[in-house]
């Protein structure tokens, strides 16, 4: 089981704890990588999409070669390369002239056939639910976990779920949560917004989303809210203690990266994890796990 | 068939409290929500407010959210939201302000915001004159947004009003698109202006709940993105934003991956010494955790000559 790897700026620029915790725990599942080293960002949706399509249909061009699909591991990475490769793969006049006047001079052609995947949808997908589950070694019993999926995992739902089959897609990482013996806490915010895309045009209700998220996960029990998307963790981690001021509350909720919450039921050593990382301290989360082994 | 109407209630004659009444009326088995309501309405509680206009799932006017899932009462079938037993509670919209029960305030949920963005045409000479027409793909276009009969499902999901109930919100930002994409329409930049002024586009998550939301598939948040992407190609006039673009494009364009440090920085602005103070805070826990990216030092990745090609030509193109 093969993908050409995507993992994508904040993975080792602003959350630097997620591109390790993600190979080590691939290979711990016996998922092979082969990282795109050459390819771009994918313009995160703030690029204009004349520039952002050429630019991922040349990182499409490039797996497509190699016959592999691409894993990432955030979901905005995914929504937007899911959001250009159904442009590309939909309309061939489209793909034609982006060959042509984009990537022909660099001897490459998109032919439309790669398949993008966050690593969250590989395991249901592609992974399988029972072979994930004869690999946890620490089922995470009686740690309360909410579930924040990021927008593009979820949205928007002609690409995400294009037929039924791919209805599941709404569901995994509360599916996963369970699956790795927690408990999953759920909330009203948890396929919302984070807020991160409008921290530099409007902090106020960046914070506020943040605040409400986190504060209502707390509020109910959880211990951890667990998120597949770095830039999701970026605000909901990285500016918690400034939307604790903003609503003049505690919240102190530690917020885990998919692949740590992962590698922590299959059995890695917390300190392996760089759970120490995070601005919101995930010590409470650490001693919870670790007593469980 | 019996059903109970669990309906939200609030008057702002009497305390102004929210609370529910719940009515049980007889039903036919096809009948709508819509219809249970009028009965309730003509047979138990005449003070009961809704609102009924075209009773045939076109004018927008009645969506309510019945058993949590939005919808217009007059298309809703009863029989679909009672499989699970024979109630149905019926709120309002999360976001909108209540007149009474179930009457919104229209105006400050929609109308006022419509108006915000000058919804209407500022032409220049016709056709006949030397002036643009619309051709037919473009007018194709036009009319799917023009197709928006304005329920407010796509404010519903809006994931900034519930935080800001300032933000224009998706509805009127998609009437915006109307004449912005629009090519009879000579207010062109001052136009873009109106919209990226504060709780305009830039202020929108692009989250595609919106998307999600509308019955009418016209996609709302695409077409703000549609509009973001004209402005970055024009010039954005919000200075901060126009800052923001301008530092993610130049660290792509250049490196071929994001210089996040730069980002921050340059976001704020190198002479914006309040600004860059108040990063500082966050920066250090960061850079205690090791995980602070430090402005500048930013290596290349392999091929980023090539992403400069992709970008040089893209900007030759926008202009």
């Amino acid at each position: 089981m093969k993908y050409a790897f995507y993992p994508g700026c904040v993975s080792r620029g602003g959350c630097p704890e997620l591109y390790p915790a993600a190979v080590k725990v691939s290979g711990a599942l016996g998922i092979e990588l082969e990282e795109l080293k050459d390819a771009a960002c994918t313009g995160a949706g703030v690029l204009p999409q004349n520039i952002s399509d050429p630019i991922n249909a040349r990182t499409f061009a490039k797996a497509e070669n190699l016959g592999l699909p691409i894993m990432t591991i955030c979901s905005t990475c995914q929504g937007v390369m899911l959001q250009a490769n159904h442009r590309l793969k939909s309309d061939p006049e489209y793909r034609a002239k982006i060959n042509k006047e984009y990537l022909a001079e660099e001897g490459l052609e998109y032919k439309g056939t790669v398949e993008v995947k966050h690593l969250l949808w590989v395991l249901f997908e592609d992974y399988g639910v029972e072979r994930l589950k004869s690999l946890i070694k620490r089922p995470l019993t009686g740690l309360r976990v909410s579930p924040f999926y990021g927008c593009f995992l979820r949205r928007p739902p002609e690409v995400v779920v294009p037929t039924k089959a791919e209805a599941g897609r709404k569901t995994y990482l509360n599916d996963l949560i369970r699956i790795l013996g927690a408990e999953c806490v759920d909330f009203s915010g948890m396929g919302k917004c984070c807020g991160f895309p409008i921290i530099t045009a409007n902090e106020q209700n960046s914070l506020a989303m943040v605040g409400k998220h986190t504060g209502e996960a707390k509020d109910k029990g959880a211990d951890c809210m667990v998120t597949p998307c770095p830039l999701c963790h970026l605000n909901l981690d990285g500016n918690q203690s400034k939307a604790e001021a903003q609503e003049g509350r505690d919240i102190g909720l530690p917020i885990i990266h998919l692949p740590q919450f992962l590698g922590m039921a299959l059995g890695f050593d917390t300190k392996d994890l760089d759970l120490k990382r995070h601005l919101v301290s995930a010590d409470a989360v650490e001693s919870k796990v670790n007593m469980l082994t | 068939m019996d059903v109970t109407f669990k309906v939200y209630r609030k008057d702002p004659e009497k305390d102004n409290k929210p609370g529910r009444s719940n009515y049980t009326v007889d039903v036919a088995e096809d009948s709508t929500i819509m219809d249970g309501l009028l009965k309730i309405r003509d047979e138990q509680d005449g003070t009961l407010a809704f609102r009924a206009s075209c009773l045939r799932g076109y004018c927008g006017e009645c969506t309510v959210k019945a058993n949590g899932r939005s919808c217009f009462t007059c298309t809703a079938k009863v029989k679909a939201f009672t499989q699970k037993g024979p109630e149905i509670q019926l709120d309002p919209l999360r976001n909108m302000p209540i007149i009474k029960d179930l009457v919104y305030d229209w105006d400050a949920f929609l109308w006022n915001k419509i108006k915000a963005v000058q919804p209407w045409l500022e032409p220049g000479e016709p056709a006949s004159n030397g002036g643009k027409p619309v051709t037919e793909s473009e007018m194709q276009d036009l009319r799917k947004v023009m197709s928006c009969y304005y329920c407010g499902l796509c404010d519903e999901g809006c994931t900034v009003l519930p935080v800001d109930f300032d933000f224009l919100g998706p509805a009127a930002l998609t009437k915006g698109y109307r004449f912005v994409f629009d090519p009879r329409d000579t207010a062109g930049k001052d136009r873009l202006k109106l919209l990226e002024q504060s709780k305009g586009i830039w202020d929108c998550v692009h989250c595609f709940e919106a998307t999600e939301h509308c019955p009418r598939g016209i996609d709302p948040t695409k077409r703000i993105m549609d509009i973001r992407d004209k402005a970055f190609k024009v010039g954005i006039s919000n200075e901060r934003v126009a800052r923001h673009h301008k530092s993610f494009a130049a660290s792509v364009k250049e490196s071929g991956w994001l210089d996040e440090g730069r980002l921050a920085v340059e976001s704020e602005g190198l002479t914006n010494i309040k600004g860059l103070a108040a990063l500082l805070p966050t920066a250090i826990k960061a850079l205690i955790r090791g995980k602070a990216p430090i402005p500048y030092l930013h290596s290349k990745r392999p091929g980023a000559d090539r992403i400069k090609r992709i970008f040089e030509k893209g900007e030759k193109d926008n202009k």
